[in-house]
């Protein structure tokens, strides 16, 4: 097993030991240092971590449709990847999206002090595969969840997990992070993804340290659909509107497109249902 | 008056109703008008229909979303030539999954090609309400049945459940006897080309007995499709 940079087990840290005193004034000073200040009366930015510990559990593409379903309700939104050098969320949506290094104090800057400043309002940060436990805990030492827990922002963590049993140690190993989330559960079928319904016990011995906001089922798509978009490399409500990549009308089977519109839909129906867009935009509440 | 391309479902939820019968008579009723014909054969594993028609038929399998395509994206053309769709009893459920899963009918009204469903009748009352639910599902489809009195009677009580079927029009196709309805089996029988030119190894008794058969059925095909062409008129609303 890869070790990761810090290991949270279950045991030891599960309730996160609060911090002193000593070791809060730093990373609060930090954040009023650095975060430009949102004007009064303005929305709280947001920022939405996708991950997951384990790969290929879909994480970019539950990245893609937020993207999607955000544009969709004219929720302005960027997004980073952190899958350097070659970002894959970046290659759907160039134009919103930055590839950077959570770890490197530049790129973190490039995110939590900008989001006051930045017209975009959320931030959707697409954590590459085993990159979560350490993406929370850099956003944890640079202060943001001190930030967020004062109100200044908004914190969504969407948890892709897997079908094993990992993805369930994963929660405890982000357990400490998530406090001051809106966490949620991610259970992603769109590559066929079948999970067995975990023992009530097991499950609860899981998430007894996690309050979870809610559980996002993403439906299965056409694996040929889901094919057809990743070769036209654009948003899959670019697809659906009959456009390549580059905006220009194009030709693609319109039994695909009709998958792709029909699963976004569904999809958009789960982030509603969860009641995403009234966490992302208080006048919506 | 704008033109529109005509897309018939031929369908039952049930076997043996006659559903490639209808679906051939229409094709031939089309091509003795010299009217190009799109056919599909959803029997993937027989088909029956594409055989009459090897040159004007695809085979599609449904259950494969490359058969869908096939079908789907080429029902959408709008090239006014007629697509004859010969639904397989076994694809019903599938088919209507589909159309309704991508949005077909939707999409066929803004391209301006008009889905008919042709449904066969039998006595069963899950055909009737196979058929209502998909009156249910898109009320403003446009449906019609087909009552095969050969191949499905429905006996004495014919009215009574050609009454359960939420649909405007009907169609009946007489009974042929059994001499005459195996002739029919021929594949290269074209009854197209049998209007004008019936085969001259045909026997006298079996060549009036089919056309006096088959002009009532190519007759109500055309009342249907002049009604539609009325109804389409701009100038009659």
């Amino acid at each position: 097993m890869v070790k990761k940079p810090v290991k949270i087990t279950r045991a030891a840290p599960a309730k996160r030991q609060a911090p002193s005193r000593a070791q809060q004034a730093p990373s609060r000073a930090q954040t009023a240092k650095t975060a430009v200040a949102a004007p009064k009366g303005a929305a709280r930015p947001a920022v939405i971590v996708v991950g997951a510990d384990k790969g290929g559990v879909g994480k970019t593409t539950i990245a893609r449709a937020i993207l999607d379903f955000l544009s969709l309700n004219d929720i302005h939104a960027r997004a980073f990847d952190t899958e350097t050098p070659r970002g894959t969320l970046h290659r759907f949506h160039p134009d919103h999206t930055m590839i950077v290094d959570l770890t490197e104090p530049a790129d973190q800057m490039k995110i939590i002090d900008t989001l006051n400043s930045s017209q975009a309002k959320v931030s959707v940060i697409d954590v590459r595969a085993g990159g979560l436990s350490p993406a929370l805990q850099a956003l944890d030492e640079i202060g943001f969840f001190d930030a967020v827990k004062g109100g200044e922002f908004r914190f969504i963590l969407l948890h892709v997990i897997g079908p094993s049993i990992s993805s369930l140690e994963e929660i405890a190993e982000i357990a400490p992070y998530v406090a001051e989330a809106n966490y949620f559960m991610v259970k992603n079928h769109v590559n066929d993804t079948t999970f067995f319904e975990w023992d009530p016990q097991t499950h609860a011995k899981y998430f007894e340290d996690v309050v979870t906001s809610g559980e996002i089922t993403i439906p299965k798509l056409s694996e040929l659909a889901y094919e057809q978009v990743e070769l036209c490399g654009a948003p899959f409500s670019t697809f659906v509107a009959n456009q390549d990549a580059q905006g220009r009308a194009a030709e693609h089977s319109f039994v695909l497109r009709g998958y792709v519109r029909t699963w976004l839909a569904r999809v958009a129906d789960e982030f509603e249902r969860v009641g995403l867009l009234e966490l992302l935009d208080e006048k919506r509440r | 008056m704008m033109r529109r391309t005509l897309v018939f479902f031929v369908c039952s939820p049930h076997s043996k109703t006659g559903v490639t019968t209808a679906a051939r008579l229409l094709t031939d009723y089309y091509l003795s008008r010299n009217v190009r014909v799109d056919g599909f054969d959803t029997a993937s594993r027989e088909p029956l229909y594409a055989l009459f028609f090897p040159e004007r038929t695809r085979v599609v399998d449904l259950d494969e979303v490359k058969g869908q395509i096939s079908l789907f994206d080429r029902l959408l053309v709008a090239d006014e030539r007629p697509k004859i769709v010969d639904v397989w009893h076994r694809s019903y459920e599938r088919l209507f999954a589909t159309i309704a899963e991508i949005g077909f009918l939707e999409e066929a009204r803004r391209l301006c090609v008009e889905p008919i469903v042709l449904f066969q009748t039998d006595v069963t009352e899950s055909a009737a309400n196979s058929a209502l639910v998909l009156k249910t599902t898109w009320p403003d489809l446009t449906m019609s049945v087909i009552h095969n009195r050969g191949a499905s009677p429905l006996g004495r009580n014919a009215l009574t459940i050609l009454a359960r079927y939420p649909t405007s029009g009907k169609f009946v196709i007489p009974r042929l006897e059994a001499p005459m309805a195996r002739a029919l089996d021929d594949v290269d029988l074209s009854l197209s080309r049998f209007v004008s030119e019936p085969p001259p190894g045909m026997s006298l008794v079996v060549r009036a007995a089919l056309k006096a058969w088959l002009l009532p059925i190519f007759t109500q095909f055309q009342s249907f499709e002049l009604r539609l062409e009325l109804q389409s008129s701009e100038f009659l609303r």
